[in-house]
């Protein structure tokens, strides 16, 4: 699998070679173009009970797509829904990310995509819900974000606060906590931050650059109200 | 070297921030860290157990950090593979595994506040859904209370006007006038009634009584045969006009429908119920009411009497004569089942209330029961 992102910035496209053979999971919805020789399949990740966890646990869809090159080798052209960058990473076995559930795009054949139940504080608080995707194993991931992504490399021991809801991954070696924006609880939500994570190194966290809630929240200001 | 398949990953200055993979062997004397791009002369590079501190970490405090002072400056190990952990749990020295298990110990605590902590939220998921099951009377008592009286007036009286044209009504008579009698002294003791109550006599040899929704009543005349006084008819009128006080007939409907009307209705889509309700017209009349419904309307009914300043006594008499080995047609008793508790818990009921002298009807019952014919 080689990939390549076309028009890099807020409508960007991957371009993913496959060798004959070769098939790769993408989120279901994101194939734009394919040559003549892939195969679309539905798959459900991790047996049946799997995607029912990951449907109704995590938001994700029940299914990811298989794009098998059965007949040779070809190329396929994955977007996603929403604007904005899109990063990929390599995974070499031994670290593994846990991803909000919009952010997966695509993966090869081996990465190990499971639902992981978060921490009460975390889950309640932290913005990204109850269920997150942990994503393990070797091979490419492709993720994606809304707005652009940041790389944030944190050293052992060293912290970095992030809000809340502009998470789109971090690694497994990270921790974090939620805590109030401020010292006190009023000025937390008075300043637009409530609840923030206090991420400790080391590891590297992907940030979005912007917040999905807030842009609905934005939108629908302009939405009109049918009676 | 063949095959390189890490095992940890490596942390320190010169190290990408995502860290280093690299190959943990545990040894008798310490680790060794094998690097994929090593640098430091292709030699692993080997740590004494002495130099290592020991803690807990990562995302979920699952991981075993290992820290060192190396020669290019501090090193730090994340180690999540679960046989390079026993291995270096049963090498080490005693006073590196002390803080190992110092570690571990927070690492077990961690998971068991986080399991406590979800068996708690758990079981009080558990506990609202049960008591939700349990307490459904209670939602649909909600229901009922956001459902308007229009419509219950309005389901009602399609039935009624349905029923009462393949019946004999009986338009005026000292029977009738009897009837209006009573019911106006009760009504008028309904504070904030919302109910326009329409009593008919209806001629049949059925001695039974209903009322449906709404405040329409039915009164046979074949009860009013079998009753001794015009105070044992008051009293069955009483319990059916309670019966409609306390949507009874609704609430049995609601229930018949289901907890998914319930809850559509308490969330405010009263608009699908009225084309239910419409379908269920003829089935007001198959309605039983249940245990407690009638409990509550028996002892409603006695307190109503008691203001209406009818003697209440008849209501007890009536249906015990009623529950009495009888011949006839006996439907009020079918629907009524007239149990040796109920007339109890009836007659103590009454002794708790405070005596009042009751007013005496302005009619002749005899005279009336004559008008009703053989």
């Amino acid at each position: 699998m080689k990939s390549e992102i076309l028009y890099p910035g807020a409508f960007p496209m991957v371009r993913v070679e496959l060798a004959a053979g070769e098939n790769i999971k993408a989120e279901s919805g994101a194939m734009v173009a394919c040559s003549p020789t892939i195969d679309i399949e539905s798959k459900m990740e991790g047996g049946f009970l799997g995607a029912l966890s990951r449907k109704f646990l995590t938001g994700e869809k029940f299914f990811f797509q298989t794009l098998r090159a059965s007949r040779g080798p070809g190329e396929a052209l994955l977007a996603p829904t929403v604007p904005g960058e899109i990063v990929i990473l390599e995974l070499d076995g031994v670290n593994e990310y846990m991803v909000q559930k919009d952010g997966f795009l695509a993966g090869a054949d081996a990465i190990v995509i499971e639902s992981k139940m978060q921490g009460l504080s975390r889950g309640l608080l932290g913005g990204e819900g109850f269920f997150i995707l942990k994503i393990s194993g070797k091979g490419t991931l492709v993720l994606n974000s809304f707005g652009a992504i940041h790389k944030i490399e944190l050293k052992p021991d060293q912290e970095y606060i992030v809000d809340n809801s502009h998470l789109v991954a971090w690694s497994s070696t990270t921790s974090y906590n939620i805590e109030k924006a401020t010292s006190g609880w009023v000025a937390s939500f008075t300043s637009g931050e409530g609840f923030v994570c206090r991420f400790k190194g080391p590891g590297l966290v992907y940030i979005q650059s912007r917040n999905p809630g807030s842009f609905g929240a934005w939108v629908r200001q302009f939405i009109p109200v049918s009676e | 070297m063949t095959q390189f398949s890490p095992n940890a990953l490596c942390f320190g200055d010169e190290f990408p921030a995502a860290g280093a993979p690299c190959l943990v062997h545990i040894e008798e004397h310490g680790l060794t860290v094998a690097f994929v791009s090593d640098t430091t002369d292709g030699q692993p590079e080997s740590v004494p157990f002495t130099s290592l501190t020991v803690s807990a970490g990562g995302l979920d405090h699952d991981q075993l950090v290992v820290k060192w002072a190396g020669q290019k400056g501090e090193r730090t190990l994340y180690l999540k593979n679960p046989d390079v952990i026993r291995a270096f749990r049963q090498s080490a020295p005693d006073y590196v595994s002390h803080s190992f298990e110092q570690a571990a110990e927070r690492v077990r605590q961690v998971r068991h506040r986080g399991r406590l902590v979800w068996s708690l939220v758990g079981g009080m998921f558990l506990a609202t859904v049960l008591g939700l099951w349990f307490q459904s009377d209670l939602l649909v008592e909600i229901a009922v209370s956001r459902i308007p009286v229009e419509w219950e007036q309005k389901l009602g009286e399609s039935a009624y006007r349905d029923f009462l044209s393949h019946q004999e009504v009986m338009k005026e008579g000292s029977a009738v006038a009897a009837l209006a009698e009573m019911t106006q002294r009760m009504t008028t003791q309904i504070p904030d009634n919302p109910y326009k109550f329409e009593v008919t006599v209806v001629k049949s040899d059925v001695v039974n009584a209903f009322a449906l929704p709404g405040g329409y009543v039915v009164v046979f005349t074949g009860l009013m045969k079998k009753a001794a006084s015009g105070e044992e008819v008051a009293g069955v009128l009483s319990h059916e006009l309670n019966h409609v006080l306390q949507r009874h007939g609704l609430e049995r409907i609601v229930k018949s429908l289901g907890l998914m009307t319930v809850t559509a209705i308490v969330f405010g889509n009263q608009q699908g119920l009225v084309g239910m309700m419409k379908q269920l017209g003829v089935e007001l009349f198959t309605l039983k009411f249940g245990r407690e419904q009638e409990t509550e309307a028996d002892l409603t009914g006695l307190q109503l009497l008691q203001r209406a300043k009818i003697d209440p006594s008849g209501m007890i008499t009536f249906f015990e004569r009623l529950s009495e080995k009888d011949q006839g047609r006996m439907e009020w008793l079918s629907t009524h089942p007239m149990s040796a508790d109920r007339a109890e818990r009836l007659k103590a009921e009454l002794a708790a209330l405070p005596k009042k002298s009751p007013e005496p009807f302005t009619f002749d019952w005899k005279q009336v029961q004559t008008s009703l014919g053989p």
